[in-house]
């Protein structure tokens, strides 16, 4: 949680007087290197030895030894001295600076250590030179002093973090850790007993590796990691907003998953996403792909201008590309300038261009058309007979409304008649609402007055109600045909304005489209299109995709990203930890052609990922929120997986890849708070024990389980889910229906091939559910539990029953209760929610 | 850390949130002693509030929300405009409509809008002279308690944007509502129940349903919490068929012991917060069917509120409501729902009106008696509010309506350090406009907090690079409002 009492109390900086001059050597020169160099450690959050280089304030306060900065005296900074490394103080730990770099440094304290732009100043951008727009350097791991600690070139960066600070990596997890671990991680299944026998029994060299490899070859892999981009994609299966009616989407989920099972290079992976229409030819997978910008809300109430939900829907395109590739909030510049960033209003409005120009629910579109053109452009699936037969019911009702029409015209024509021969108790027992109408003289009544009255009068003409059920019957009718939502382009693009203050009715300048200033341009800008946009962005020398990616990997194995602020590189984003190790594993990304399993490998097979991540006190003192990574770290299961691993636990796993989403039990009345309370039917059969993130998932009534376990809204693009520990988690996991069935279906497992003692079968539950074994006190804990519970059981046959299902009357129904209460413990356990 | 430490660091904000409790921070000069920052304790046990001192000396600590959901019409409930009589059925002149957006505006081309006089009785009542309508007698029993803002104004003029600009201060979804800013801000003061509950009546929920009690992007453990009056009041509440209150203690005993043994093994603090969070689950669990149980009201106050036990109705959430205040809820909100009348289908301003008039009024009014009498309303802030008015100009579907209206419309608030018996703002002679102390829907969020001891600016988050804030770059605390 970020410390918003300390974001309040922050001083305002008293800003020197520097001149431009002095700023822009600050900028261009010093700063730079800083970044490079230092703030990975000594940054306002890290704070290593307590010196922060963020700001001319904290250089000069300095940290534990005094000073860093003494202006215009080199021979009295620390700072200087340290880059010396003629004394104690040897900085960076990684390795000595150029002589010009030190030069340069020494020059800046001569001359007074000029600072360039604040943080807080209002006027102030990071410039060109900031870290993240500068190409990833080819940098070489840096010498560690324990040779024999590494196993890959990730682990000597991290090694040498450490040393720097005089702190030593944790041992290797144990096997029972490492293949929970890394199961989870790849696949987001937990191990089970066989797998975890098989890989405790694969003593030759390798065997971590071939287990990383089968993880990888597994069709699983791709639903884990296709998870994590479906948060970025916002992805849903409704439109979101008011009614949030259903929509066809999961054509583009199981495209995810396909495309990361068979590692399609990540370039390839962004350009279909952004613009598979613009392909030559494009496959109709291709087009399934770019159902990524589609997952975009749409508004369905009635009443609105389609053409703001557009503009809104192309804004959240623009800011979820900015996150998710360039790890920047160009969301900041829809109304003006970005504050801290050089994105400017025409940049944000520039990236809006590409984006405007999809043939979707906007100003053009009628009324009339609304229910028609709601979800367009799609892509249907389906047989000839299939289309047909729909063009045919449409062309009929479009046919009876037409006649429903004039023969209200017609009818409206007797009302005068019908007025005349009203018998007068008839007329009295009309309601007076409409009764007051009526005895208004025909040529006198108001608009109001007439409709009333027509309405009225329509509806005791029987022939009229006939039509009007006809029309309904028909559009029920209509066959409903599978479907994808895509993109498509106009035939003649929107012009694109600069909306003022980010209003689209207040238009400014027209823009073409282009990409952000401060960036390198594509080779050619002229006449820039979608796919122009998506080749540029994944372009080997983009300073930010391979980043801002490779980031987001490191961020899902250890809990935060190696940049802690994910989608945010710009200058209010915090300095990498390790500043080299990012941009080695960029290039590495690149140099491997963009294979997204190569990195998973890479990265899972270190002995950095690999250490224990048990608690040492030491570690916790220096470093607190372990960036240096002296250990893994404990993180809390996503929502989806913790229903999967309880799945998978409890044996009822239903292990089938994609298709339509599924409705699995939910609590009743959890759709009750939303405008229209849609009907949940609880799948029966096999689609009841789906994985947790093929549940249907409804933006205005999430599915309860999930949400409260911290899942995405989809409003929006999400790069980082909370991991949030609290009262409502676990009344879900104890009691909820769900719930039930696992623990019941989990005892029968343990009774049934558990062994025939009690101990045994305490073992047995145990390493399913956490892939280890009990200790003496966890196995007496439970032999005391299933005691007490089997004999109080023993005296409550009708409880017995209702926890079972079963007949109660068998000997050994108590013990089966009994078991099934503490599968219910189990699968409680925070360990069994937590990733070791 | 050694375990014991991360022992005592939870045992360390349960005994820090006790010496508030018992001995208070002396903040306000009022009654209020006791009014403390509370430790969200629902949650997360080691996570504080995010304001350590209240900004400035609250009057209020906590709010009941009145969300009249649809778009109440002002002119058939608080404001009688005889001009709009008079001019009944005439267009209106486009000089009105000038840069106006307006929902369903593709009908206008067709057929201009007409001005619609009101079918409505209006009286003025109670020592202050309020103007109510023959719509809510009840409501207008109580007027001396109430302070009217004529004058309101939004951004939005479709519902589900509305909502959530009414609750977020931003049309754009997926922020956080106002509950969960405060909660987030200055947490709860129940130790066994959520700090912000929702609840619902009407014949549907909400348009945007949970966006509109949302955390955003604050941690989750802020969200709205929906409790329902009848069943179990929140989700899970119940412990599973054959699990009675021991075996349910039984089992949770089982899993904190196993936890705390883990938590030994391996030293992590997410590990007693998880303990913690378990003992508050069960503590709900024993709490919910005391709360939801109306047995302990009199009879006088079950039928003051027109309220069935066991009923789903607003009557019911009226009464809920004070119970979760009396325990301690920071924010509840209840949403009913119906208040749509464009003409149509029971949306028509006669009986549709009334019907949905009958449902509220006099369990509103019982509502204020009640907090008063109990002495709670001095520090109960009580909003009445749609997310918009309806227009001057009627709307023609089966039946005759209004459309909406987002340039003036009413809201009223009742104690929490409110000035009672007043109309803050007037409007033109139609009631189209302001004419004198417009109020934006930020310069109501930015009141709430004011009343609740903070500075709405003060109240911030990062998020996507800014300090997001309820009232995004807006917000003036209506000074006339506060007593």
């Amino acid at each position: 949680m970020a410390p918003l009492v300390l974001c309040l109390a922050a001083p305002q900086f008293v800003v020197a007087q520097t001149s431009l001059k002095d700023k822009r050597f600050f900028e261009e020169k010093v700063r730079p290197l800083l970044a490079r160099h230092c703030l990975g450690c000594h940054n306002n959050q890290t704070k290593m030895s307590g010196l922060s280089l963020e700001s001319r304030e904290s250089a000069l306060l300095g940290g534990g030894r005094g000073a860093a900065v003494v202006p215009g005296e080199p021979g009295r900074s620390l700072l200087i001295q340290a880059l010396h490394r003629t004394g104690e103080l040897q900085m960076p730990p990684a390795g000595p600076l150029q002589s010009r770099e030190v030069a340069v440094l020494t020059r800046w304290v001569q001359a007074g250590a000029p600072w360039g732009v604040e943080a807080g100043e209002d006027t102030q951008r990071a410039g060109p030179s900031h870290w993240a727009f500068q190409p990833p350097r080819q940098v070489d791991p840096p010498p560690v002093k324990d040779e024999a600690w590494g196993r890959s070139p990730i682990d000597r960066f991290v090694l040498a973090r450490l040393e720097a600070n005089r702190m030593s990596p944790s041992p290797e997890a144990d096997r029972r850790t490492l293949i929970r671990r890394v199961s989870l991680d790849l696949i987001g299944l937990p191990p089970t007993p066989r797998e975890i026998a098989e890989f405790l029994a694969d003593t030759r060299p390798g065997a971590y590796e071939r287990l990383v490899n089968r993880l990888l070859d597994s069709p699983h892999y791709g639903e884990r990691w296709g998870r994590h981009w479906l948060d970025i994609a916002r992805y849903a299966d409704s439109n979101g907003y008011s009614s949030d009616g259903n929509r066809p989407m999961w054509k583009y989920r199981d495209w995810v998953i396909n495309a990361l099972n068979q590692d399609m290079p990540f370039d390839r992976f962004v350009t279909e996403q952004l613009a598979g229409d613009l392909l030559p030819d494009p496959t109709r997978d291709q087009l399934v792909a770019t159902g990524f910008h589609r997952n975009t809300m749409v508004n369905e109430e009635g009443g609105i201008d389609f053409e703001q939900y557009r503009v809104e829907a192309v804004v959240d395109r623009v800011s979820t590309t900015g996150e998710a590739f360039l790890g920047l909030t160009v969301g900041c510049a829809r109304c003006h300038d970005h504050k801290f960033d050089p994105i400017s209003q025409k940049d944000f409005y520039r990236l809006y261009a590409f984006f405007n120009n999809i043939d979707e629910l906007g100003g053009e579109v009628s009324v009339e058309q609304k229910n028609q053109r709601k979800l367009d452009p799609m892509l249907e699936f389906g047989n000839p007979e299939d289309f047909a037969r729909r063009e045919a019911i449409r062309q009929q009702r479009s046919i009876l409304e037409k006649e429903l029409k004039a023969y209200q015209v017609k009818l409206e024509a007797t009302l005068a008649d019908w007025e005349e021969g009203l018998p007068g108790e008839e007329r009295a027992s009309i309601a007076p609402q409409i009764r007051e109408s009526l005895e208004i003289l025909p040529q006198r009544r108001n608009i109001y007055q007439r409709r009333v009255l027509d309405l009225f009068f329509f509806a005791q003409d029987p022939a009229w109600q006939a039509r009007r059920e006809g029309l309904r019957a028909l559009q029920e009718a209509e066959p409903t045909l599978d479907a994808a939502l895509i993109m498509r382009e106009l035939p003649e693009p929107r012009t694109a304005y600069i909306h003022l203050a980010g209003d689209f009715t207040r238009r400014g300048e027209t823009v073409r489209p282009g990409t952000p200033a401060v960036l390198p341009g594509p080779r050619d800008s002229r006449n820039l299109n979608r796919l122009d946009l998506a080749r540029w962005l994944v372009s080997p020398d983009h300073p930010l995709t391979a980043r801002v990616t490779v980031n987001r990997m490191w961020q899902r194995y250890f809990g935060l990203g190696l940049v802690e602020t994910e989608a945010d590189f710009g200058s209010q984003g915090t300095p990498p930890s390790h500043p080299r190790l990012l941009d080695w594993l960029a290039s590495e990304f690149v140099r491997r052609d963009w294979s997204v399993k190569a990195m998973h490998r890479l990265i899972v097979t270190s002995a950095t990922y690999r250490q224990s991540s048990e608690a040492r006190p030491e570690v916790s003192e220096a470093d607190p929120g372990n960036r240096l990574l002296a250990r893994q770290n404990r993180l809390r299961l996503e929502a989806e997986i913790i229903r999967d691993a309880a799945l998978a636990t409890s044996g009822l796993l239903v292990s089938t890849l994609g298709g339509p989403s599924v409705f699995p039990p939910q609590p009743e009345g959890s759709g009750q708070f939303t405008q229209v309370n849609r009907k949940w039917t609880a799948d029966e059969g096999p689609n009841r024990y789906r994985r947790g993130m093929y549940t249907f998932f409804r933006r205005s009534a999430a599915f309860p389980g999930l949400t409260t376990f911290d899942a995405p809204n989809a409003q929006s693009t999400e790069t980082r889910r909370n991991r949030s520990n609290t009262p409502l988690q676990a009344l879900t996991l104890l009691n909820d229906q769900t719930q039930t069935e696992f623990s019941r279906a989990f005892a029968r497992i343990t009774v049934a091939r558990g062994g025939s003692t009690r101990s045994q079968r305490i073992r047995y539950a145990f390493e399913r559910t956490l892939a280890r074994l009990p200790d003496a006190e966890e196995e007496g804990r439970l032999q005391s539990f299933l005691t007490h519970m089997r004999d109080d059981f023993g005296t409550r046959p009708l409880e017995t029953h209702q926890v079972t299902g079963e007949a109660a009357g068998s000997d050994q129904a108590p013990s089966l209760a009994s078991w099934v209460a503490a599968s219910r413990v189990l699968l409680n356990l925070d360990e069994f929610i937590t990733r070791p | 850390m050694q375990p014991k430490d991360l022992e005592n660091r939870a045992l360390h904000a349960i005994t820090r949130r006790h010496f508030f409790e018992q001995c208070g921070v002396g903040l306000g000069k009022t009654a209020l002693t006791t009014l403390f920052v509370g430790d969200s304790l629902f949650g997360s046990a080691t996570d504080g509030p995010a304001i350590q001192k209240l900004h400035v000396a609250p009057t209020a600590r906590n709010v009941i929300y009145l969300f009249m959901a649809g778009g109440p019409s002002q002119f058939e409930l608080w404001e009688p405009k005889p001009d709009l009589q008079k001019l009944n059925g005439q267009p209106i002149p486009p000089s009105w409509m000038q840069g106006k957006r307006f929902a369903f505006m593709e009908s206008f081309a067709k057929d201009p809008p007409r001005m619609l006089g009101v079918n409505r009785t209006f009286k003025r009542y109670g020592q202050s002279g309020a103007w109510v309508s023959d719509c809510l007698p009840h409501t207008a029993g109580v007027v001396d308690d109430l302070s009217f803002v004529q004058s309101v104004h939004t951004d939005n003029f479709n519902h589900a944007p509305a909502k959530v600009m009414m609750n977020t201060g931003t049309p754009i979804f997926g922020h956080p509502s106002m509950g969960s800013w405060i909660s987030y801000g200055i947490g709860s003061e129940s130790k066994d129940l959520p700090g912000f509950v929702v609840l619902q009546s009407g014949r549907r929920g909400p348009r945007g349903g949970a966006l509109n009690w949302s955390s955003g992007f604050l941690p989750t453990a802020h969200q709205g919490v929906p409790f329902r009056s009848g069943g179990d009041p929140i989700l899970n509440m119940s412990s599973p068929a054959g699990f009675r209150p021991a075996q349910q203690q039984a089992t949770i005993d089982a899993i904190l012991d196993l936890n705390r043994m883990r938590l030994r093994q391996v030293g992590d603090p997410e590990i007693s917060t998880r303990i913690s969070a378990y003992e508050m689950a069960h503590r709900m669990q024993a709490s919910g069917p005391e709360l939801i149980d109306f047995s302990t009201e009199p009879e006088a106050t079950l039928e003051m509120y027109g309220a069935e036990p066991g009923a789903k109705s607003f009557a019911n959430n009226c009464i809920l409501a004070r119970r979760l205040v009396e325990r301690g809820v920071r924010f509840v909100q209840l949403y009913h729902t119906d208040w749509d009348h464009h003409g149509g289908a029971g949306a028509d301003l006669d009986k549709g009106l009334d019907k949905v008039c009958l449902e509220v009024d006099r369990p509103i009014a019982a509502l204020i008696r009640d907090l008063k009498q109990r002495g709670l309303l001095n520090e109960t802030l009580v909003v009445w509010g749609g997310e918009f008015g309806r227009t001057p100009m009627g709307e023609v579907r089966d039946t005759i309506g209004r459309n909406h209206h987002i340039d003036a419309f009413t809201m009223w608030f009742a104690g929490g350090g409110t000035k009672p018996g007043q109309t803050i703002g007037k409007t033109d002679e139609i009631g189209f406009s302001p004419v004198e102390d417009g109020v934006h829907v930020h310069d109501v969020q930015a009141t709430i907090l004011h009343l609740l001891g903070i500075d709405h600016t003060r109240l911030t988050f990062k998020f996507r690079g800014r300090d997001a804030r309820l009232t995004d770059v807006g917000g003036k605390v209506i000074t006339k409002l506060l007593a």
